[in-house]
């Protein structure tokens, strides 16, 4: 028998249909129309169909962005996440004491926000009076005018997210080794597995599905850095793309071409590979836990 | 649903009423300056005129969202030369500011504010808005420093006499190996005081066309010389940062020994360095060549009423009342050392006044003097690009002279023309892009 519901589901749709259409869908429509035109300065443009995407293939700059991305991504998966993990796997030991506090420790970076850490980033990298040339200077006789945010821009940001982003990585990984069924590990133990096969057989399959689902975010969130740079170079005349271009990432040039040159069709277009980009790298994530919900 | 109720509820109530004008102004100092003159004026006129205090980003973007748009501004609004360019983008029909042209003509405006002062304003001919200041620029030096080092400065009419008289003051006080003073804070990765000697020296990154004109052999000269004040052994300049906590440590502490002063700059250093009250002076900008210029010019801003304001008449007659008095003038420079571009107010008493901070000189009159001959300047919206990128030519010259060890201008050029060949790649394939480039091909941008 068929159950008859009336208009009642469609009438409690509609707010969402609504909001969504306005604000998701017709922003998505727009700017893939806007991606196929070329901006003459305010309320002009003229179509030119997939040329924008032509010219950014041959655009230097935007593979120097997708370069600094890669370079920033590839820090934040491979230094970054490895590096909580172990932090996790520390503070996880029930004999250490003070975890909690050390917890606190490493995750507080997360609660004083990124505003703060990229002012903090900048001025101990200044020459002459920055923290960290003049304890170089002091202790090896470093060149007090070494320009770290002039030269090693790249690794400067790194080791910026890595400070504020460690921690928060940290409690994923937490989260995941308290969950490990300890019946396991121990029935390992009891078949004389070491310390390092019960990590890798045990373990490490254990926390496989937060693994990716972290490995997922910080993808992400390393290909939309925008607010460190932004804010480390924001202030200086290069409006956030620091010297020679070394801090532009994918979504700084985006903002560049939008709102500083004004050419929305080229920064659309740019949006639309990003987005393409991390839709793969969803579908990566996608295929690879398919197996751990089965 | 609280969206979807926020969204009916701002559609319901439509715009904001406004009785009067809007002013939107991006300078704490400026809006300190203007409340008095808008209160007077509120006080016998109709429409009133409400001043807003934004940050120089909040104009920027709702100006361009309102150009883009169609969104409402501010019935007149100051614009920051950096941001004024890129309202100019796009042909003349398209940019957002009233053009004032025919304006200024009929009622012989244009001949009493300084001509050069135009220049930022000016696009393909056209002027969009009033010019607030002059902001030509001189030479601020460390008297206490000098003086102990035994140096005359009326000995200086060019760099090459600064970089000779100047060098005595090059030293290492605390003995750790690195020199501790320089006499000049300038760095090829600024921006500002790498376009103000070059404009100083007459070079351009844009033609009259509006062309870029980056890679262009006196322009390499140029940034080959600069470079070499700031790498070698005859090292003459340090990195010293403007508006910034570390910068302000390192003027104390005499790290430089001589500034480049805008007008403005003055009272910057007044409000954040008094420990240095009577131990500066100004003097003219040493020449690129005996006879040459003494001055360049840096920083800028207008008055511009955006073309879709209801009432222009209203707009125009407070812009006028507001920039143009000899009241305005005096606030101008008693409380922010900013020189005004009408000339006719150039005879007032007050330009003369000693001031403390400059051991008394009249450092109004000095300004004044240099105020008719600051360089013209491009109002290319690319020019703030083509900047970094010769910013960016300086830095990488430089590590290429550190890592070479070469260090004579003469020997850099060959390298600094490559570098400026592919900030003149960039610059061109970003024009070649939206419409300027090709109208400037044909009409011209000034």
């Amino acid at each position: 028998m068929r159950h008859r519901s009336g208009p009642a589901p469609y009438i409690l749709l509609a707010p969402f249909l609504f909001i969504f259409a306005l604000f998701i869908v017709y922003p998505l429509v727009r700017s893939l129309g806007l991606a196929t035109e070329r901006s003459f300065g305010p309320g002009t443009g003229e179509f030119v169909g997939l040329e924008n995407f032509r010219l950014l293939l041959v655009d230097p700059l935007f593979w120097k962005a997708a370069r600094n991305t890669l370079v920033f991504t590839a820090g934040s998966v491979f230094i970054q996440l490895p590096l909580a993990l172990l932090l996790a796997l520390a503070l996880n030991r029930p004999d250490l004491r003070g975890r909690s506090f050390y917890r606190l420790i490493f995750f507080s970076p997360q609660l004083v926000g990124l505003v703060f850490s990229g002012m903090l980033a900048s001025l101990m990298f200044e020459k002459r009076t920055g923290l960290i040339n003049q304890s170089l200077h002091a202790i090896f006789g470093f060149s007090l005018d070494y320009p770290w945010l002039q030269i090693h821009i790249m690794p400067m940001l790194i080791i910026t997210a890595l400070w504020m982003y460690i921690g928060f990585n940290m409690v994923y990984f937490l989260a995941a080794l308290q969950n490990v069924d300890k019946s396991l590990t121990e029935a390992a133990l009891i078949d004389g597995a070491s310390k390092t096969q019960r990590f890798y057989h045990v373990t490490l399959p254990a926390i496989r599905p937060v693994g990716t689902f972290v490995v997922l975010l910080s993808i992400i969130g390393s290909v939309q850095l925008f607010e460190l740079p932004f804010i480390i170079f924001g202030q200086t005349p290069y409006g956030g793309s620091g010297p020679d271009n070394r801090a532009l990432t994918l979504v700084m040039y985006l903002y560049r071409q939008a709102f500083e040159t004004g050419d929305l069709g080229y920064a659309s277009a740019l949006g639309w590979i990003i987005a393409v980009f991390l839709f793969i790298a969803g579908l990566g994530q996608l295929v690879l836990t398919r197996g751990d919900r089965a | 649903m609280i969206a979807l109720l926020s969204s009916v509820g701002v559609a319901l109530r439509g715009g904001d009423e406004h009785e009067g004008l809007t002013l939107w102004t991006f300078a704490r100092p400026h809006a300190a300056m203007y409340r008095p003159i808008v209160d007077e004026w509120n006080e016998s006129h109709e429409p009133a005129v409400d001043l807003e205090l934004l940050s120089l980003a909040a104009v920027e973007q709702r100006m361009l969202a309102g150009f883009y748009a169609g969104v409402e501004t501010a019935d007149l609004i100051e614009v920051e030369r950096s941001i004024a360019g890129r309202a100019f983008t796009g042909p003349l029909e398209a940019v957002g500011f009233t053009d004032l042209t025919d304006r200024l003509r009929e009622e012989g405006l244009i001949d009493i504010i300084n001509p050069p002062s135009f220049g930022p304003w000016t696009s393909r001919g056209r002027v969009f808005g009033i010019p607030h200041d002059v902001h030509p620029v001189l030479l601020g030096y460390r008297v206490d420093l000098i003086e102990a080092a035994g140096i005359d400065v009326s000995n200086i009419e060019t760099w090459d006499d600064f970089k000779h008289e100047m060098r005595p003051l090059i030293v290492d006080t605390d003995g750790d190996g690195e020199m501790d003073r320089y006499p000049l804070a300038f760095w090829p990765t600024d921006l500002d005081k790498v376009e103000l000697l070059m404009l100083q020296a007459g070079c351009s990154l844009f033609d009259a066309d509006g062309r870029a004109t980056i890679d262009a052999p006196k322009n390499a000269a140029m940034l080959a010389e600069l470079v070499s004040w700031c790498v070698g052994p005859d090292r003459i300049a340090a990195e010293v940062p403007d508006f910034t906590a570390s910068g302000n440590a390192l003027k104390l502490e005499g790290y430089a020994s001589s500034y480049f002063f805008p007008d403005w700059m003055c009272d910057v250093w007044d409000k954040e360095l008094p420990q240095l009250s009577g131990k500066l002076r100004l003097m003219p900008l040493p020449a690129w060549e005996p006879g040459g210029l003494r001055t360049s010019v840096w920083g800028g801003t207008m008055l511009t009423i955006p073309k879709n304001v209801p009432d222009f008449e209203a707009c125009w007659e407070f812009a006028k009342h507001l920039y143009l008095s000899d009241e305005l003038a005096r606030v101008l420079y008693r409380e922010g050392g900013i020189i005004t571009p009408i000339t006719a107010h150039w005879d007032d008493p007050v330009f003369d006044e000693p001031s403390p901070y400059f051991g008394g000189q009249a450092k109004g009159r000095m300004y004044i003097e240099m105020a008719p001959q600051i360089p013209s300047r491009s109002s290319s919206p690319y020019n703030r690009r083509a900047l970094e990128r010769v910013a960016d030519a300086g830095m990488l010259l430089l590590q290429y002279a550190e890592s070479n060890a070469v260090f004579e201008p003469d020997s850099l050029r060959p390298k600094a023309l490559e570098l400026l060949g592919r900030a003149q790649d960039e610059i061109e394939r970003q024009m070649a892009r939206t419409a300027v480039f090709r109208e400037a091909t044909s009409g011209g941008t000034d």
